[in-house]
């Protein structure tokens, strides 16, 4: 999967100075399915705003933004579900978790739409991200940092060509970022999949990546 | 319970979803029962009914001096039928025609003193006629001739004859019970045979004693010698017998017609109006519960209405997020018509007790049609809300 941006700007950014934007001064930015890419840049600056464009959840920017050469805004209904489930996995900034089910029905929510991880893998997953014990409480009684690795885990539970990351690791400390980087990473690798991560400032990430500066 | 499912129900308000439930029940035991009740009654009323359709009219000519004095025609001629066939209100039009040999009829019963009288019969044609076609049959092997008489002959005798003679009264159903020999001569001595009579219906309409037409034919063609009539009475059909414009004829022609019938058809009228406004009544009520489980759904789905976007965001698509809705309409709705229908012929079994103690003969059991009828309703609300759930899922998504 490759997705490209043309000329693409959402409408709030027009406000405010661009100037050396490498992304909303870009005339075509190419992002290619199989490598990573690290979004850095201070609060205001549109992080979120790009991955949602991408994500489909906004429509207001000028230009063409295109996966496999289709135009996101001429895409169904019913084409941006199937895209979701199975193409495109998004670890929300705002998780999106539903704070009356466990942290494991939460993933399973995920899971069962695409039958992609089995429930061992799934809980292995959270041990390496050390939320096993958590994983039969209600989402909506952990942490913000607990929450994170359940959001981490959920988007991994899909089959997926890109993973959009909105600050994921924001509320982690260095240890368990780098440990739940690891494993995006490898989930990443066994898809061949894509990633593009935004970030206030991690500027020490392991692994090769391009980094894109807004 | 599906993850789904468990999210999206948690919004919901037990007390407008129970209204609903109740609201929508109450309007459908009472549409369902007005339904049943109505159809009873039809039947009921229906075994009372004349045995000619309100839409036929009998025609006769008012008696005259003229006619008394043998200088006026008290038969229709020819011309005159004609002339009725041709009004725009008439359809169709018959002549009765009448015996052309002497018949008389009489009793062999011991619990009834020997009774003969001189009679004269007339015939229509059979589909003019509402009495049940094996009753109606006139059959040379068998011998029985079927017999409709006046409703006034069997009330001149229960009112007024038994009474004042010390005979028992009849009830009608009995009637046909009644043995009486029917004698029709042929022309010259002894020329005569018996046959078994029986009464197989009353008529208010028509002052005369009717046979089935292929008997009178076969017995004109084989006892007869008078000399042919011309038809005193005429039977017309129209398919609006209350147009003015044939009471105008009938009385500019000086003929005359039975308006009594008038009476009997206006029982059946309140009794249509009372069940109408029953069934109005219920309609309104679905209707207003229908609008409240609209109103319930809708409720639910915009207070979820933050789940739903999130559902959205994880890659459901809306029709996967209105299942959830619809699988509770559904649940609703099959309750709605199992208890409804529960209710309903349950009160139909009281009703059929009530209506035995007046002897009144009802159906227990609900009919076909009330099934068909819940079942249609169900699914036309089940659609309506159905729509309007995904709809309102899909505007969410958006």
């Amino acid at each position: 999967m490759t997705i490209r941006l043309e000329k693409m700007i959402p409408l709030p950014m027009l406000e405010q100075d661009t100037g050396d934007s490498e992304v909303w001064e870009a005339d075509s930015l190419l992002l290619e399915q199989g490598k990573s890419y690290v979004v850095e840049a201070p609060s205001g600056r549109g992080k979120t705003s790009l991955l949602s464009v991408i994500y489909g959840l906004r429509t207001d920017y000028r230009g063409t933004v295109t996966i496999d050469d289709r135009d996101l805004s001429t895409l169904s209904m019913k084409e941006w579900s199937a895209l979701r489930k199975n193409k495109l996995s998004f670890i929300f900034q705002g998780l999106e978790l539903f704070d009356e089910l466990t942290a494991l029905e939460n993933i399973h929510l995920k899971n069962e739409q695409t039958a992609c991880h089995s429930r061992d893998r799934i809980l292995e997953m959270a041990g390496v991200l050390g939320i096993e014990q958590f994983l039969h409480r209600k989402a909506g009684i952990l942490s913000f940092g607990q929450q994170q690795r359940v959001a981490i885990i959920r988007a991994l539970c899909q089959p997926f060509d890109f993973l959009l990351a909105d600050e994921c690791f924001s509320h982690m400390d260095r240890a368990i970022s780098l440990t739940a980087y690891q494993l995006i990473r490898r989930e990443c690798d066994a898809r061949s999949a894509g990633l593009i991560l935004t970030s206030l400032n991690e500027t020490d990430l392991p692994h090769t990546h391009t980094r894109l500066k807004l | 319970m599906r993850l789904i499912n468990r999210i999206l129900w948690k919004d919901h308000s037990r007390a407008h979803l129970l209204g609903a439930f109740l609201g929508t029940l109450a309007g459908f035991v009472l549409l369902l029962g007005g339904i049943q009740f109505y159809m009873d009654i039809k039947s009921v009323l229906t075994e009372n009914r004349d045995l000619l359709d309100p839409e036929y009219i009998v025609i006769n000519k008012k008696v005259n001096i003229g006619q008394t004095l043998g200088l006026d025609l008290a038969g229709f001629s020819e011309k005159e039928i004609e002339e009725i066939k041709a009004q725009p209100f008439a359809d169709q039009v018959a002549a009765f025609i009448s015996n052309e040999f002497p018949v008389s009829a009489y009793t062999e019963n011991e619990r009834f003193p020997d009774f003969i009288t001189e009679l004269f019969f007339e015939a229509i044609p059979d589909e003019y006629i509402d009495v049940k076609s094996e009753d109606w049959q006139w059959d040379p092997e068998k011998g029985i001739i079927p017999v409709i008489i006046p409703q006034d002959y069997l009330n001149l005798y229960n009112f007024g004859f038994a009474p004042s003679q010390g005979l028992p009264q009849i009830p009608k159903g009995v009637v046909s019970m009644i043995n009486f020999k029917l004698r029709l001569r042929g022309e010259g001595r002894g020329n005569y045979e018996d046959y078994q009579g029986r009464i197989v219906g009353f008529s208010n309409r028509v002052s005369s004693i009717l046979v089935p037409l292929d008997f009178l034919e076969w017995a004109n063609q084989k006892y007869g010698y008078f000399k042919k009539n011309d038809p005193s009475q005429i039977i017309l059909v129209s398919k609006d017998p209350t147009d003015p414009s044939i009471i105008r004829f009938i009385e500019e022609k000086g003929y005359d017609t039975i308006r009594e019938k008038l009476k009997s058809s206006r029982m059946n009228i309140i009794l249509k109006f009372v069940i109408s406004f029953l069934v109005i009544v219920a309609a309104i009520i679905i209707g207003l519960a229908f609008l409240v489980f609209l109103l319930s759904l809708q409720l639910m789905i915009s207070r979820s209405s933050d789940k739903i976007k999130r559902l959205s965001k994880l890659g459901f698509h809306y029709r996967e997020i209105s299942r959830p809705y619809i699988l509770l309409l559904l649940l609703l709705m099959a309750g709605i018509t199992g208890f409804s229908l529960l209710l309903t012929s349950l009160l139909a079994g009281q009703l059929h007790q009530t209506a035995e103690t007046w002897s009144l003969n009802i159906s227990s059991s609900l009919h076909g049609i009330i099934y068909a009828f819940a079942l249609g309703l169900i699914l036309l609300i089940s659609a309506a809300n159905m729509a309007a759930i995904l709809i309102s899922t899909k505007k969410l998504c958006k």
